[in-house]
């Protein structure tokens, strides 16, 4: 009579689909919906983690999710990741309003690191002094593209993590662009637009090469972390 | 085209053992039940005690030990009660983020929650997990219950302050639809709900009020016939709102609410009461006056204890939930308690003396047809004044003649209160632009 028994009844139940997610986002042209399978989301969890790990989160570390209840095809890789590495999260919403949660976590926590700081959480936190006082030694920052400049004119060292389409995008310290999973996708720009399509086979069946509603540039060169997945450097960041 | 509802076993349906999750659980004898609870109450007090700075700070000032609680009768008599304010006071004097309350080493932690922050700084929710978080671990048996089944589609929740609830839908072996379901977004909503025919949606306040004027220009019954039910919490459901949602959209909504922070509390299908998990938490119903055991069937506050949380625990906490407790068997089978809400302890306000009641003011509000989303807030600095502030949003386009509204308002609350109201009348949209939480619309403001 426990919650994990709950989970271990849940768990032998038949019928179950194999697509854990139908992922809406932003084409050029419109909204595109894709199914994302449990196997996909696993594969998106395990480079997470790798990403992750080589910032150097590790375990016993503190980290903040800026998030929102439609982001669960981003969040949950993010989630399982950390909590494979033995990270704990805490997390807020990615909205202006409630950037009083993330004060809090960041004032009484301690954080290591925060993970998906939007802009118009990053604006209502307050100015430059206040930005650098929450978050000027927390060991690493990664916020969305929109945050970013704000974030790097008050003196934090953001690096960018971007919901790109259905993938992840994920800086690394030497913050030469958000590398997306080589084995997984192929990104590439045409005219400023980022298009993105699946490299790994079967990947979110059904989908081609999209354009999507974001713009920057994309380098294919080895990074100088030695990863050689493909990098975009979001517009404007 | 008429719309088809899914097939599902109906009210009253007690016979089959498939309406439960967990039949072995949720039907189980008193005497069973109260054994389990007896010896999880000892197992946590000694626990804690041995864990939590906080609790041996509280019991030791209280001159109480774990040896001397060695039964459910000994707990009530002699573990003192808690509140936030209490864990709030530990947390700024010790510096401590967690109140003193949690068990295990803070690298244990797997996540931390907060409560919605709605009357202050959010609190935090410490939880150790493996595969799902808690919250929405007990919710499971809810879920089933309404009918949410392995290969059915769910669209998100709005918000993810509470940890991400896909989670336990996942679980259960649903599929979740990822669209935007917070403010501004529910035609995105009505458009997934034709494209994908889920089987559940969970709403809050401000989501039902934009579909309520949605509803004007959709048909929405067409657009949800694919739902098995639909949720709605963060504060209590008005009867005008849940009608408009059964009636002219044509959908069973189940209203959840908290269940003192231990988890929560759902209407199962007889719609008579929220349901209490008894194996995860341990509910008193405490007179406010004389803090003793409320008389059988009258209201009291909820007073709650974890049976199911080593990270932080909460231990006789006083909620402030006005309730009253019933551990009769619900027509749906079932043998743990249910609550009924009768409000928050403090959100009453004495005006010249005399008490008045949101939900007074609630019902005056919807009886007009400009403001039938009941969208209204007291505004006080205290809980005694001399003057009953009410601010309420109408609808622009169903409003003719604002003046005309005050004037029936004024009428209307004073027929219910007995007092005549300084009215402060606004657009519905102005008044959800101040919204802050997914979870919760405030009711009581100081501005």
């Amino acid at each position: 009579m426990a919650r994990m028994d709950t989970l271990a009844r849940a768990r032998q139940l038949e019928d179950r689909s194999d697509v854990a997610y139908v992922v809406r986002f932003a084409g050029r042209d419109g909204a595109v919906d894709v199914e994302q399978t449990w196997a996909e989301l696993g594969r998106d969890a395990a480079w997470v983690a790798t990403r992750l790990s080589e910032l150097g989160i590790g375990p016993g570390d503190r980290v903040l999710l800026n998030g929102s209840g439609a982001e669960g095809p981003w969040l949950r890789p993010l989630m399982d990741a950390l909590h494979s590495l033995g990270v704990t999260y805490g997390i807020a919403e990615a909205m202006g309003w409630d950037a009083n949660r993330t004060l809090v976590f960041a004032r009484e926590l301690d954080l290591h690191g925060v993970i998906g700081l939007p802009r118009e959480v990053a604006e209502r936190l307050g100015d430059d002094a206040v930005l650098r006082a929450l978050f000027g030694a927390t060991r690493f920052v990664l916020a969305r593209p929109d945050a970013v400049p704000q974030l790097r004119s008050a003196g934090i060292a953001a690096g960018v993590i971007s919901f790109l389409g259905p993938a992840l995008a994920i800086e690394c310290r030497r913050r030469r662009g958000a590398h997306v999973d080589a084995a997984e996708w192929t990104v590439g720009e045409d005219g400023g637009a980022i298009w993105l399509a699946p490299a790994a086979v079967g990947r979110c069946r059904g989908l081609g090469r999209t354009v999507l509603k974001v713009r920057g540039t994309v380098s294919t060169e080895v990074c100088p972390c030695g990863s050689a997945d493909p990098r975009v450097i979001f517009e404007g960041e | 085209m008429q719309a088809v509802r899914p097939s599902r076993p109906g009210k009253g349906d007690v016979v089959s053992r498939e309406r439960y999750l967990e039949p072995e659980v949720e039907l189980i004898g008193p005497a069973e039940l109260r054994d389990h609870q007896e010896r999880r109450v000892v197992e946590l007090v000694a626990y804690a005690y041995e864990h939590s700075a906080f609790y041996r700070e509280l019991w030791d000032a209280h001159g109480v030990h774990p040896k001397d609680v060695r039964s459910l009768e000994d707990f009530q008599e002699r573990i003192p009660f808690m509140d936030k304010s209490m864990v709030r006071e530990y947390r700024a004097g010790h510096r401590d983020p967690y109140g003193g309350m949690l068990c295990v080493p803070p690298e244990q932690v797997t996540s931390i929650s907060s409560t919605s922050g709605t009357t202050g700084d959010p609190e935090f929710f410490a939880e150790v997990w493996d595969d799902a978080p808690p919250l929405i671990t007990a919710q499971l048996r809810d879920l089933w219950e309404l009918g949410l089944r392995p290969g059915d589609k769910v669209i998100s929740p709005p918000g993810c302050f509470r940890n991400l609830m896909d989670y336990g839908y996942q679980a259960l072996g649903a599929t979740v639809i990822a669209v935007n379901t917070w403010l501004g977004n529910m035609h995105e909503v009505v458009e997934a709900a034709r494209a994908y025919r889920p089987a559940y949606i969970q709403l809050a306040y401000p989501l039902v009020t934009e579909l309520i004027r949605l509803g004007e220009t959709e048909d929405l019954r067409e657009a949800f016939s694919s739902l098995k039910g639909v949720s709605f919490a963060g504060q209590p459901l008005s009867r005008r709102m849940r009608a408009t949602m059964q009636e002219d959209w044509g959908v069973e909504v189940f209203e959840y609410t908290s269940a003192a922070d231990t988890g929560t509390a759902w209407e199962c299908r007889e719609h008579n009461g929220f349901h209490l998990w008894e194996d995860t938490v341990f509910a008193e119903c405490v007179d406010t006056e004389s803090l003793g055991p409320a008389a059988e069937g009258h209201t009291g506050e909820l007073v709650a204890t974890d049976l199911d949380n080593l990270a932080a625990p909460l231990i006789r906490y006083r909620s402030s939930d006005l309730v009253r407790l019933n551990r009769d068997r619900c027509a749906c089978g079932r043998t743990h308690a249910r609550m009924w809400l009768a409000g928050r302890r403090g959100d009453e306000t004495i005006v010249r003396g005399r008490p008045v009641t949101l939900r007074d003011i609630e019902q005056a509000v919807e009886a007009q047809p400009e403001t039938i989303g009941g969208v209204f807030q007291v505004v006080r600095t205290q809980r005694e004044v001399e003057v009953l502030r009410v601010r309420v949003g109408y609808d622009p386009v169903a409003t003719p003649d604002p003046a005309d509204l005050g004037v029936r308002l004024t009428k209307a609350v004073y027929d219910a209160t007995g007092v005549e109201p300084e009215l402060e009348l606004r657009t519905e949209e102005e008044l959800m632009r101040t919204v802050r939480s997914v979870a919760k619309f405030a009711r009581v403001v100081n501005s």
